[in-house]
This record gives structure tokens, C-alpha cells and sequence, in this order.
């Protein structure tokens, strides 16, 4: 099959001889971000796998837990770490998950990776972008705010609109500043709100609200709940964003990360080499088909 | 022995009792012989060591959710039709262990030591040589390979057969995959009563059976070969037009037919069709420790997309209902799997019709699907 | 005559650019501006519906009061955002949810009443005022059904 966005390289943690086999790394650092959620820092024990591996934004890792499982985690930090460690950001639901958040600094776990499709940070350049996610969608985008930092001048117009369920469930808060002196203009809301907040209270993420967008030279990239982006597409074609220009990242089952175990399909696509990133113009045929 | 030079593409007969003396060699190289043998009422693929234990003078009836071993007219090995095992086990075996790890300082991982076994495959038919080449695309690819799959696969002897007698639910013929076998074997049986004619398919076939007494088959015996092959042709149990395959299957607008409502109300989910498929690859790795947890190991076990955690995400299933799995089984073995590996998922075996406890006849559900989406 | 600071106001709103001047005239006509401080009320639940406001700056929060929970924030008014447009199709005859200030802004007061007047003397205008009002209403039905899909729960938090 053609590929439809750069293939990235083969992955370089892992053992190519061997089906489902990681490599080492060490838990250095663990950034509780909010209830549930925390960010966990990693450093590859073998030397030099740390000094091959390279990952591109939006790409993902699995994740391994002896006696748990796998489970498929994006990278949250930046691609270009100066001390090379791998962040990811974690929400704690299940088996695998669950018993990550139970680890400790100085704890081991196994990852292979990077696998999947990337943002397109290099077909993007010279655009603006509206950058739009909700929830446990920030982190998978965020390798990307920080690409955008290191080559401002090499994007237009940057927006980053971000809800979340309630304002303490909001992430990365002590970076929002950071990113807004890099011009990045942040529309934040919550779907519930208290006296306490004066930000928004809506849904922000799927309204490109009341901001003027050029639609020849905007691209989207969009990462959340699965309604999320439906909406999120559906206001980005409304105001005549071609399809070819809004890019999902998508989350189905997975095991294998390698086109292998089956599970992660839709459609002729396989989500962990074929996606998880998208442009939405291959998947239109198949996002109103129910329980596909 | 006579003086012939044989080469790949040579056909030659060789008597039944040569032939046993060539599973001899084969073992004497080093291979596992296995094939067909008779086993609970059915028919299974296990070691064998000469044609004696095969099913011999064996036929088996068979129709959607039945099967049946008969009396066959003759005294022949292969007369029967296959069951619901397949050689997929020896490739891709329904449990590997991948991994097994011991807690140290952190994590290490204990090496065990599997010998890779190299199998020679006796009796494999036209639309089982398909389903081989078309796992080959899956676990054999440029960016990626199965170690497990791709070290039994290289080591492989394929001893194939041409199907005389087809039973009910077969329908190679509309896949393109037999009776004639299609593929690459390294020697291909077609059987009469006294003899197998022999064609040679590779260069490791030619030079074993250059150790056997052979013969030239005459014109009169080859010509009756391929009456049966003929006839076997007209007998295929089954036909599926496959013309507007795969666009039937992956139109959208086709994914919303009521067939898919009508056909859920009859499918148990059970998955069968996906386990006896000899095509179907999807796989699950389970985990397991031991009772101090200070060793954690993880198995490959064979899946299928009928199995609710299959499609499992946290909060919910992507294919919550029978009808969403029924409908992502048939429409990926029809439909995307020849844009995902340029070919369709299936060989026409037939397996998944026969083994299905709910008798659904995957052949008659797209021909269903067609009548309602064109009329 | 209208009141120029008023008109130029509802000028910068991209909907009323849209009006022939007549209709704009008569809008800004009925309509005045009000400065609101943060933390400031602009109407309670239960008060008569007397103004439908735009928002020209800052941002207005609709609140209700849900016993044990206290106030809940439903929805917050940006620039040029219409709030309070039940009043002009009376269902209720009275505030179903309050009006507060998040921040300082400053707010267009349209008077219901003389609205719902204008727009029966004058069909064409009033064929208008009901459209961007049905399209307010449309967006904010929109908004609530996502919150009520409540996306971003924890599905564990949401079946317990
Ligand atoms: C490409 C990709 C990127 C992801 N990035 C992140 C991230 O950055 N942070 C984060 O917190 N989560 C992320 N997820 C979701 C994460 O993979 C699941 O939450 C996790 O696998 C749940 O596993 P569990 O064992 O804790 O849960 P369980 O409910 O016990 O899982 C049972 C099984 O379902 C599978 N599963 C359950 N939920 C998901 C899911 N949403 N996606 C895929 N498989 C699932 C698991 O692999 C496991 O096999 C990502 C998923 C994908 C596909
Ligand atoms: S789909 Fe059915 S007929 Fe086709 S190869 Fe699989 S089991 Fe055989
Ligand atoms: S089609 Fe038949 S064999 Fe397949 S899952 Fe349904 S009932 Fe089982
Ligand atoms: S995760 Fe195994 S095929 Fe995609």
C-alpha cells in the first residue's frame, strides 16, 4: 500500500528478531499533572539505544510492564530533549495503566517504539495552524507546540485551542505563559465551570469561535475524544479548511504497533503504521459509518 | 531408474511405495513429516511417517455447518476434502512464548532456547498453498517480520496436491486458487489409483525425488489426470462472483445495508470462522507471572475481531455490536484486505461455511448484500 | 435618531455590518451600552426579561444555582456573543438561568419589548432578527449537547 504520510523510520527501541521485545528505561522523574494523570520522564538504561532512538511529534511508544501488559502511549515531550529522556503523559485507567501510575523514580519498564505516522510539522510550514485538542489529547500535541517554538518563524498564525471537563482537569499550566510569549494564542474552556474560573466555559476546541482563519493557508491538527473531532472536522470543513489539510489522530486497540496483531484497524488502514496521524481526506469515507 | 533427466516443471509417476520412501528422505534431512490424519470423526494435520496413516479411501461431506468423513469410492490418500485445522499452526502457531523476564535490579530477560522445527508439509491443496502466500504478505514484509513465522516459513518443504473431488462448501475456482494448484510448492501430487503424478516445482523437490525410482506417466494416465482435474472443476460445491469485489465490501454506502442487521441476528459471535480460517492472522499477547512475581512472561495466542476485547478501548468497544464484528470480519477478507495486501483475504476453502455452528454461507451473504445494494 | 456611539458600536458586530442601514438604524435605536464590572450581575434567575445583550467586550457567565452544589457556570458569552434571547420569545416569563460578569466588559442592551415591536411592524426586519437569533439558539443547543456527552469524563467517573 502507498503510504499517505511520511513513513517513519523503523522503530528504534525494540528487538527486531524478536516479536514484542523493548528495551530498558528508567524512570528518572514523575510530574503528577492532574488527578489520574501524570508524566512520566524515562531514560533508556543502554546507552546506546538513548543515543539512536529519535522519535517524531504525535509518534507513540509501547509501553511494557512485566506481568501487566502494553499499552500504546504517545510522547509528550519534546523530540529534541536536551538530557534525552522521553516523557509520557499518562491517564490512569486499567490494568497496564493503573499499575504504571503505582511506579515509582528509579523504576524500570520496557518500551518499544517510536511507532506510527507524525504530525507534519514539515509539510505544514508557512501556515497558520489551529492546533485543537480536549483532554488527554494535549499531550500527544504538545512535542508539536514545542517544534513550533524552536522554528516559530517557520509557521503563521498559531492557535491552540484546548478544553477540558473541569478547570483542575487542565494540563501543563505552568507552560501555558511559555507558550503564549512564543505567540501561540490559546483559547482554553471547560465543560463545567466555578466561581473560582474566568476563563471560558463551552466547548472551544470544535468552535474555530469568533477568530478569523484564512482557509487556503490554515491546517488543523486535532487530537481527543473521538466526538471531539468529528466536530472538530465538521467546523474545520464549514469554513472551507480542505480535508487534505485537517490531520486526527486516532486511538484503536492495539498490541503489536507493527501492522501484525490485526487489532488497531478501520477500514484498509491499520491505525499503529498507517496512522495514528491522518489527514482527515483518507478517512472521510469512513467517519459517519457507524461502529466501523 | 530410468534415464530421464527431470527438472522443475518435469512431471513424473512414482508409485505409492516411492512415495514413502521419499517421507523417509524428507525425515532423514531432517524434517518433520507432517499431514493428514484421521482424528475425532475429523481430520487434523499431525506427524505422519508413511501413507498408512492417512485417510485413506476417505471422502468427506460437507455443507454449512456440516461435515461428515464417508466411505470414498476408491482406495485413495487424498479423496477427502480438508478440515477445520489447517497448516496455519505450523507457521503460525496458536501460542508462542515471546518473552520471559526475571526482576533484578531491573528487568532481564531469561533466554530460552527453541529449536525452530522444520516441517515438509504432505498434502497441501491449492487453496491452502493461497492462504500460505498470503500470511508470507502479512508476517514477511520490507518494515516488518514475524521471527516466528519467518524462520518455519524459510525452512518449509511443500509436498502440494491437486483436488479431484470437492466438497460442498469449496469454492476455489472463483478465488483462483485451485483445484490446480496455484502457488509455489517443491512437488505438487495429482492421484490416480496406482500412481502419483509428481510435477516438479523446486530445485530441493527435484534433487529428492532424483533419489527415487520414477517413471515417465504415459499420455493415457496423464490425460485421465487431467480429465479429473477437469471434472473436478465442474464439481466445485460453491461460486462466488468476486467481479465487484472488493467495492462491494468497502463502499461505505454498503456498510449500512440491512443484510448486516439480518445476518447479526444469526451470527453467535463465536469466532470459528476466524479460527479456522487459514488466512486469518490477528493476534493477542497474554501475560502471565509466576507466584512471587519475580517472573513475568508473554504469549502470542491467536485472536479474532468476534472477540469483544479484540476491539476493547477504555470506556468502551469500537465494535460494540455482532453486526459491527461480522461486518469488519467479511468486509476485510473481501474487501480492504486487497488494498492492505493486494490481494483478497480468501483462498475459497470453504472452512469458515462448514465450521460455522449458525450454518451462515459467507458465499450466499455477499451475493445477499449484492441483491440488496443493486436493486 | 440613534445614538452614533451606539451605532458605531453594533457597526463592529459582523452580523449588523450585514443590515441595510434603515434596519441598523432602528436596532441601534432601542439599544444601549452598558459598562459591567467583573463580578458584577446583569440579571438573576427569576428576574423579568426585560434586554437581550451582546456581548462587545470582555466575557458574561450564565449561571444556574443548583441546591448543594452552589452556582454552576453552564456557558460563557465572548465577543459578540447574544445572551439573554429568550426574552424575545417569551417562554418563560422570566430569567431561567443568571448573568454575571467574569471580567469587565462592556455589553449592548437591546430593549425586548420595542425589539419584539420593531420586528412585527417591520416583517422584513423582523425576518432577520429571528434567523441570527434561531442560528444563537441553534449553536448554543450545540454546545449543550456536547457538555451533556460530558467528552472529556473519565468513562469510569461517568457509569459510577
Ligand atoms: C496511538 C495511541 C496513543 C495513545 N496515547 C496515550 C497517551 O499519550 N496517554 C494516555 O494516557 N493514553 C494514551 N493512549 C491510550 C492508552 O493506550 C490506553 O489508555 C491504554 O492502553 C489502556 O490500557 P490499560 O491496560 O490500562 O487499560 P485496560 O482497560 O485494562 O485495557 C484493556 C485492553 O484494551 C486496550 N485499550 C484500552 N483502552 C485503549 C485505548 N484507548 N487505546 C488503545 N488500546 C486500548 C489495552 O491495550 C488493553 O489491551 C493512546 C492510545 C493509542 C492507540
Ligand atoms: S474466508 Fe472462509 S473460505 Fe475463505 S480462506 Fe478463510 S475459511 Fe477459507
Ligand atoms: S459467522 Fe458463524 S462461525 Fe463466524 S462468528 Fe458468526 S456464528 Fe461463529
Ligand atoms: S497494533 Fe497490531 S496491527 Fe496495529
Amino acid at each position: 500500500m502507498t503510504s499517505l504520510l511520511p513513513q517513519s523510520a523503523p522503530p528504534t527501541a525494540g528487538h527486531p528478531g524478536k516479536l514484542i521485545q523493548p528495551d530498558w528505561a528508567e524512570i528518572v522523574r514523575i510530574t503528577p499533572e492532574t488527578e489520574g494523570i501524570s508524566t512520566f520522564w524515562l531514560r533508556f538504561i543502554d546507552p546506546q539505544v538513548r543515543e539512536r532512538y529519535h522519535f517524531q511529534p504525535g509518534q507513540f511508544n509501547m509501553l511494557y510492564l512485566p506481568g501487566y501488559g502494553e499499552s500504546a502511549i504517545s510522547m509528550s515531550s519534546d523530540p529534541e530533549d536536551e538530557e534525552r529522556l522521553v516523557a509520557h503523559t499518562i491517564r490512569f485507567v486499567g490494568t497496564v495503566t493503573k499499575n504504571i501510575g503505582r511506579l515509582k523514580v528509579g523504576d524500570v519498564i520496557g518500551v518499544r517504539g517510536p511507532f506510527g505516522t507524525s504530525w507534519p510539522m514539515k509539510q505544514i510550514e508557512g501556515r497558520d495552524l489551529v492546533l485543537a485538542c480536549g483532554g488527554i489529547g494535549l499531550p500527544p500535541l504538545r512535542p508539536a507546540i514545542y517544534h513550533i517554538i524552536r522554528n516559530r518563524e517557520k509557521y503563521g498564525k498559531v492557535t491552540l485551542l484546548y478544553g477540558a471537563r473541569t478547570p483542575k482537569d487542565l494540563m501543563y499550566p505552568d507552560e501555558h505563559e511559555e507558550w503564549q510569549r512564543h505567540d501561540i494564542h490559546m483559547e482554553i474552556s471547560v465543560d463545567r465551570g466555578d466561581e473560582n474560573w474566568d476563563g471560558r466555559v463551552g466547548v472551544v476546541p470544535m468552535w474555530f469561535y469568533n477568530f478569523r482563519i484564512d482557509p487556503r493557508n490554515t491546517a488543523v491538527l486535532t487530537c481527543g475524544p473521538e466526538i471531539m473531532i468529528r466536530f472538530v472536522i465538521y467546523e474545520g470543513l464549514a469554513r472551507r479548511i480542505p480535508a487534505e489539510r485537517i490531520f486526527v489522530s486516532l486511538e484503536r486497540n492495539m498490541k503489536c504497533g507493527q501492522g501484525s496483531c490485526g487489532h488497531c484497524q478501520i477500514g484498509p488502514y491499520f491505525i499503529c503504521k498507517d496512522g495514528p496521524v491522518f489527514p482527515f481526506s483518507v478517512l472521510q469515507r469512513y467517519v459517519n459509518v457507524e461502529e466501523y | 531408474m530410468l534415464d530421464i533427466t527431470i527438472s522443475r516443471g518435469t512431471t513424473v509417476a512414482l508409485s505409492k511405495a516411492e512415495f514413502d520412501l521419499l517421507l523417509a528422505d524428507l525425515r532423514e534431512n531432517g524434517y518433520q513429516t507432517v499431514g493428514p490424519r484421521v482424528q475425532d470423526e475429523s481430520i487434523v494435520y499431525a506427524d505422519i511417517q508413511t501413507l498408512a496413516d492417512l485417510p485413506r479411501g476417505v471422502q468427506t461431506e460437507q455443507e454449512a455447518g456440516h461435515f461428515r468423513l464417508m466411505r470414498g469410492a476408491s482406495n485413495n490418500y487424498f479423496d477427502f476434502i480438508p478440515a477445520a485445522d489447517s497448516w496455519k499452526k505450523f507457521l503460525f502457531p496458536p501460542r508462542v512464548d515471546l518473552l520471559t523476564v526475571r526482576k533484578g535490579k531491573g528487568w532481564e530477560y531469561v533466554e530460552t532456547e527453541t529449536a525452530t522445527p522444520r516441517y515438509a508439509l504432505v498434502g497441501v491443496r491449492g487453496c491452502e498453498l493461497a492462504a500460505i502466500e498470503i500470511q508470507d504478505k502479512i508476517f514477511i514484509r520490507p518494515d516488518f517480520y514475524d521471527p516466528t513465522y519467518r524462520l518455519r516459513r524459510e525452512g518449509l518443504f511443500i509436498i502440494a496436491v491437486n483436488c479431484l473431488h470437492p466438497a460442498g462448501t469449496c469454492f476455489c475456482t472463483s478465488m483462483g486458487t485451485g483445484p490446480k494448484v496455484q502457488g509455489s510448492y517443491d512437488l505438487c501430487l495429482t492421484e490416480l489409483d496406482d500412481v502419483f503424478l509428481v510435477e516438479i516445482g523446486s530445485e530441493l523437490g527435484r534433487s529428492l525425488l532424483s533419489k527415487r525410482k520414477y517413471d515417465l506417466p504415459s499420455a493415457f494416465v496423464q490425460n485421465i489426470a487431467n480429465q479429473r482435474l477437469a471434472r473436478a472443476v465442474q464439481e466445485m460445491g460453491r461460486s462466488l462472483d468476486t467481479r465487484d469485489l472488493p467495492g462491494l465490501l468497502t463502499e461505505p454506502e454498503n456498510l449500512e445495508a440491512a443484510r448486516w442487521d439480518e445476518v447479526a441476528k444469526r451470527c453467535l459471535s463465536c469466532g470459528n470462522c476466524t479460527q479456522v480460517c487459514p488466512t486469518c492472522f490477528c493476534w493477542d499477547a497474554t501475560d502471565s507471572v509466576n507466584l512471587s512475581a519475580t517472573q513475568a512472561s508473554r504469549t502470542r495466542v491467536w485472536d479474532s475481531c468476534f472477540n469483544p476485547a479484540y476491539s476493547y478501548v477504555f470506556g468502551g468497544n469500537t465494535r460494540p455490536t455482532i453486526r459491527a464484528r461480522y461486518r469488519q470480519w467479511l468486509t476485510h477478507k473481501f474487501g480492504a484486505w486487497k488494498e492492505q495486501f493486494g490481494t483478497l483475504g480468501c483462498t475459497g476453502c470453504g472452512r469458515c461455511i462448514t465450521w460455522c455452528p449458525a450454518k451462515i454461507d459467507h458465499v450466499a451473504e455477499i451475493a445477499a448484500l449484492r441483491e440488496e445494494v443493486n436493486s | 435618531m440613534a445614538n452614533p456611539e451606539v451605532l458605531a458600536e453594533l457597526k463592529k458586530i459582523p452580523w449588523f455590518g450585514t443590515l441595510s442601514p434603515e434596519h441598523l438604524e432602528k436596532l441601534a435605536g432601542i439599544t444601549t451600552l452598558r459598562p459591567v464590572k467583573a463580578g458584577e450581575t446583569l440579571f438573576k434567575e427569576g428576574d423579568r426579561q426585560d434586554y437581550v445583550y451582546i456581548v462587545l467586550e470582555g466575557r458574561v457567565a450564565l449561571e444556574i444555582f443548583v441546591p448543594h452544589r452552589g452556582k454552576v457556570r453552564i456557558y460563557t458569552c465572548e465577543q459578540h456573543d447574544v445572551f439573554g434571547w429568550s426574552s424575545v420569545t417569551p417562554l418563560v416569563r422570566q430569567r431561567t438561568a443568571g448573568a454575571t460578569a467574569v471580567l469587565n466588559s462592556r455589553v449592548a442592551c437591546m430593549d425586548a419589548e420595542k425589539l419584539r415591536q420593531i420586528c412585527d411592524e417591520d416583517r422584513d426586519l423582523g425576518y432577520l432578527v429571528m434567523r441570527r437569533l434561531a442560528n444563537v439558539v441553534a449553536s448554543r443547543l450545540m454546545v449543550t449537547r456536547l457538555q451533556l456527552i460530558d467528552m472529556f469524563a473519565n468513562p469510569e467517573e461517568k457509569n459510577a
